[in-house]
């Protein structure tokens, strides 16, 4: 009996909505009408059936009436407050305007900031293992210690082979391009590597295919949906063979399954997958090696499922115990793993070489921080305002009082009150929102990566939190008049205003005005600072020259082609190919002095003979390459700047040239130092480490693994956007696989920094709003303030007072409390500056009386104009209009 | 009382309702309705209906027994008052005095 009944609920609410007199009547027929359909359609579709049954009957002839005191006690108390708070909001259109603007923005900031978050927390949480699934990270220990996202094939198969705890195992590497052709249809891939337990750990929907084998057998290629339909378009791609190019493991694939595009909140993203098999077959022999090697833990992600009682501490003390006979063989460099939870996959940046891009965590309680200060801010605002409003409002207040209205009662109307003003102001921050949203999106996603982790995209919870938010805003904002307004006694109402009790509130509305100050000086400070340090960092003369210089990656085969064809070109003055770029890219490399004494670790750029000249780089002792080199001849040769020397201990520089060192490798190779070059800025000035640097000939290029070569080429700085597109031209003829993308040297550098340009652009913005929300405020204490003195500034007016004394009366209360502000500030605002901004670059800009000043100079003079503007409504008016009234 | 004037859709219910004589609830009555129209019709429009010819006086009603079938819920029964029979009597008089007064010549033609 009980399973042919339908939700519970749904009858709880019918019979909480429903007249009596029907509801027997009513409820009978649409059970009777419920039993019929079970046997027919099935419960499931009668429970639908039933409820849209019950919103049929939301009409007026079937509903309570809600009016009266029988069934909803306090309704006609609230359309009161309702219809009260419409008139009162339309009679203070002024006051009312500036509350509803001042909450606004900041509300618009904190719908974005809602959004923000519930996406950044959407992260990886379609995963059915998300709580229990686990990242082995790295951790190599040493003079220059640091962490990486990745681990070792080797780690994750000891793993499973049983550690208790360990449910599943999955290993990605990350070395998967290819071009895929089939027919005439190529396209280039990015993807990983993966074992056969992919689907197991992971919840990407397979669309097609079978997740039990798609990923077993070598050569087995799974394409996304968005790849699939590149190659095949309709056609079912499943069972079809490929031709692989480009890729140094396999030519040949079979695609074995169509896995659905990873969506936007996942933190890996991929073209294809290819079985982990593939490489294991692989028959280049030193890419075989690799299931046994502890040490090859640069580009394998071993991803585990751990089960319910997992115990860390022994699953890490496990890993210590399968990396100890390889750690004894190193003097000074330890590997260990740690196990990263999935929660942290997105927010936690201090690791290197992760899959995709990373939000700090830091960085989400500022921002959220920074959304909280801002509203709370915006919602003091709207308490100042109704203490100052309030004044018009004793009588009104008076008179409710005496016709027997509780405290209660006016309680509830000053929050309905604020309640409708800031459902008033969610719409216009709505829209606001709306409007920033794209500026955000573009620094909200920190990473320049195809696949942006971001969207903003506005989805139907959202709305509901929206709301929900407005309505925690209203009542946080409306809180404090409510509260004061109805403990005030009905006869103080009628009596002299100034002698009411609510100005007593005077002292705690300054302290939330000198809150408001300190913020906006503050964050104009702040976003000052870091301005000037970014354009500091901008302007800042690297030792090298990047002008005019375009960069493209470009696959080895056609390099000659394209050079070739490049320097035909008028407007082409130089062309040069390395593997890495200065100041963005490269290779470490380790290096140990001939008599072995010391080891270093370097970065390590190969570079044809014309890649030093063309960047401008100052060569202070012997010579840089020659442009022709044959194979074989010299190839040792190095160019080195003077830090690898100070490093080494190799001496000056002309005393260095034709020394040579260890460069370790598979088996060590002697370097000869035949060059060196004058220090310059080699990574991000926000990076505190460099490493000496080392050229090598583009020539040897035996341990240099990927197939792509920059091509550097220098061009005329006029009509450049002519001049690309005749390159484009050129490049798509010779290579028209993969996209052409030229960069500009100096972009390319703007972009380390893009997180400073984003920090001011925000706090810039966050400034203004603080800046416009306190000075509504200012505007209210000053129309709270001239009002309340109206008669006392008459009479000293008709006693000759001038402009100059009662400006300077009604003004100095409010500079006063701006200077009390900007002592506060601007100490706070230094401190946290410097340790979390410039700290973190190795070259800073100093901070000047200029910077330290602006914020405070900046919120006085707006101050000052806003309340001005006010005063001067008071001194300009009669005074004996006023004195008449007594 | 109300206006004392029966839409269509009323008329129907009313209808139904001296069809099924002494067994008119809400369902059975849509079920009728469904039956004789071939329509779909929502059973909230069908108490929306005799809610409004109750009060306009054309119907008046009665709760049943309870019954296990209907969750233990009484139904309630309507029947045509006088005025009810009477308002029914005034349309179909209505209706007949109009169609006399179609001239032949309309029906020759047959249909456009």
């Amino acid at each position: 009996m009980k399973q042919n009944q339908p939700p519970q609920w749904i009858i709880h609410f019918f019979t909480w909505i429903c007249k009596e007199e029907l509801l027997d009547a009513v409820l009978g027929d649409l059970l009777e009408l419920y039993e019929r359909r079970v046997k027919h359609v099935g419960q499931h579709r009668a429970n639908w059936l039933f409820l849209w049954n019950v919103l049929c009957f939301l009409q007026p002839f079937a509903m309570k009436k809600l009016e009266g005191q029988t069934h909803l006690n306090n309704y006609g108390m609230f359309k009161n407050h309702i219809k009260t708070s419409f008139r009162s909001i339309r009679k203070n259109a002024w006051f009312s305007g500036i509350n509803i603007v001042g909450l606004a923005i900041s509300m618009s900031v904190g719908l974005l900031m809602i959004i923000f978050l519930s996406e950044l927390y959407s992260f990886d949480q379609f995963h059915e293992h998300k709580d229990h699934l686990y990242r082995v990270t790295t951790k190599v220990e040493g003079s220059r210690g640091f962490k990486v996202g990745t681990s070792s094939y080797y780690i994750g198969q000891q793993l499973q082979e049983g550690v208790a705890g360990v449910e599943k195992v999955l290993v990605l590497r990350n070395d998967l391009t290819a071009d895929l052709k089939i027919d005439e249809h190529a396209i280039a891939v990015k993807g990983y590597y993966a074992t056969a337990s992919f689907f197991e750990v992971f919840s990407f929907e397979l669309l097609k295919g079978n997740p039990a084998s798609a990923l077993s057998n070598p050569g087995s290629i799974v394409l996304t949906q968005s790849t699939a339909n590149k190659l095949f378009g309709e056609e079912n791609p499943l069972g079809k063979t490929m031709t692989v190019e480009g890729n140094q493991d396999f030519q040949t694939g079979i695609i074995t399954g169509v896995i659905a595009d990873p969506p936007v909140n996942s933190h890996i993203d991929f073209d294809v997958l290819a079985a982990m098999k593939t490489v294991e077959n692989s028959p280049v022999p030193r890419r075989r090696g690799f299931k046994n090697d502890p040490e090859d833990c640069w580009s394998s992600y071993v991803y585990l499922v751990l089960s319910e009682r997992a115990d860390f501490a022994n699953i890490e003390a496990a890993m210590e115990g399968f990396m100890e006979t390889f750690n004894a063989r190193w003097d000074d460099t330890n590997f260990t793993h740690s196990l990263q939870p999935l929660s942290t996959f997105v927010t936690d940046p201090s690791y290197r070489n992760l899959p995709g891009p990373t939000f700090a965590q830091s960085k989400i309680y500022i921002m959220a921080g920074l959304t909280l200060v801002v509203l709370l801010s915006a919602c003091f605002n709207y308490t100042n305002l109704s203490f100052a409003r309030a004044l018009r409002r004793f009588k009104e207040i008076g008179v409710r009082k005496v016709n027997g209205a509780g405290r209660f009662q006016i309680f509830s109307q000053f929050i309905t009150e604020a309640v409708i003003m800031s459902l008033i102001a969610l719409i216009i921050g709505f829209l606001l929102f709306i409007l920033i949203k794209p500026r955000f999106l573009e620094l909200g996603n920190p990473t320049t990566s195809s696949h942006p982790m971001f969207s903003l995209d506005i989805t139907g919870p959202a709305l509901l939190y929206f709301i929900a938010f407005a309505l925690i805003i209203g009542v946080a904002a409306g809180l404090l008049p409510a509260l004061l307004l109805s403990k005030l006694k009905a006869n103080a109402l009628f009596g002299e205003v100034s002698r009411v009790k609510v100005f007593t509130g005077m002292s705690l509305r300054k302290v939330l005005s000198v809150f408001q100050f300190t913020l906006a000086i503050g964050l104009i400070m702040f976003a000052v600072v870091v301005h000037k340090q970014y354009q500091y960092v901008m302007d800042y003369d690297l030792g090298f020259e990047t002008e005019n210089i375009i960069q493209m990656e470009v696959d080895e085969q056609y390099l000659d082609l394209l050079t070739n064809e490049f320097d035909k070109l008028p407007e082409v003055m130089e062309t040069s190919r390395s593997s890495g770029l200065i100041g963005l890219t490269g290779r470490g490399g380790f290096a140990i002095a001939l008599d072995r004494s010391d080891t270093i670790t370097f970065m390590l750029n190969n570079i044809d003979g014309n890649y030093l000249p063309m960047h401008g780089l100052e060569i202070i002792a012997g010579s840089g390459f020659t442009t022709s080199l044959k194979e074989g001849q010299g190839l040792n040769y190095v160019v080195v700047d003077e830090q690898f020397l100070k490093a080494l201990n190799l001496g000056s520089p002309e005393e260095s040239i034709g020394r040579q060192v260890w460069h370790q490798r598979d088996e060590d190779v002697k370097m000869r130092i035949i060059g060196v070059v004058k220090d310059f800025v080699k990574v991000p000035l926000n990076q505190m480490n460099s490493e000496p640097m080392v050229f090598m000939q583009k020539a040897r290029s035996k341990y240099y693994r990927s197939k792509k070569w920059f091509l550097n080429v220098k061009i005329q700085g006029v009509e450049v956007l002519a001049t690309i597109n005749k390159l484009a031209d050129i490049y798509e003829k010779i290579d028209p696989l993969h996209p052409f993308q030229a960069k500009f040297y100096d972009d390319q550098l703007a972009q380390n920094y893009s997180q400073y340009r984003a920090t001011y652009e925000i706090t810039s913005f966050l400034a203004l709003l603080a800046i416009s929300i306190s000075s509504f405020g200012l505007l209210g204490m000053a129309v709270f303030n001239t009002e309340s003195r109206m008669k006392e500034i008459s009479i000293r007016k008709v006693l000759g007072a001038g402009i100059g004394n009662l400006s300077t009366l009604l003004s100095k209360g409010f500079i006063g409390l701006m200077l009390f502000s900007g002592l506060v500030a601007i100490p706070l605002t230094y401190y946290l500056v410097i340790t979390y901004v410039l700290n973190e670059f190795a070259y800073r800009t100093n901070i000047g009386p200029v910077e330290i000043m602006s914020g405070l100079i900046m919120v006085l003079l707006i101050g000052l104009l806003t309340i001005g503007w006010h005063i001067r409504l008071a001194i300009i008016q009669n005074p004996a209009d006023i004195l008449r009234k007594e | 009382m109300k206006g004392t004037h029966l839409g269509e859709f009323e008329e129907l219910v009313l209808l139904t309702v001296g069809i099924l004589s002494d067994d008119a609830y809400g369902l059975g009555i849509t079920d009728e309705l469904e039956k004789q129209t071939g329509r779909n019709v929502t059973i909230s429009a069908v108490h929306k209906s005799l809610v409004r010819l109750e009060e306009k006086g054309y119907l008046k009603s009665h709760m049943g027994g309870a019954t296990e079938s209907r969750g233990g819920r009484a139904k309630k029964l309507y029947v045509l008052t006088g005025s009810g029979q009477a308002a029914l009597k005034h349309t179909k008089e209505l209706r007949n005095n109009m169609w006399q007064q179609i001239p032949n010549v309309v029906w020759d033609k047959g249909t456009l």
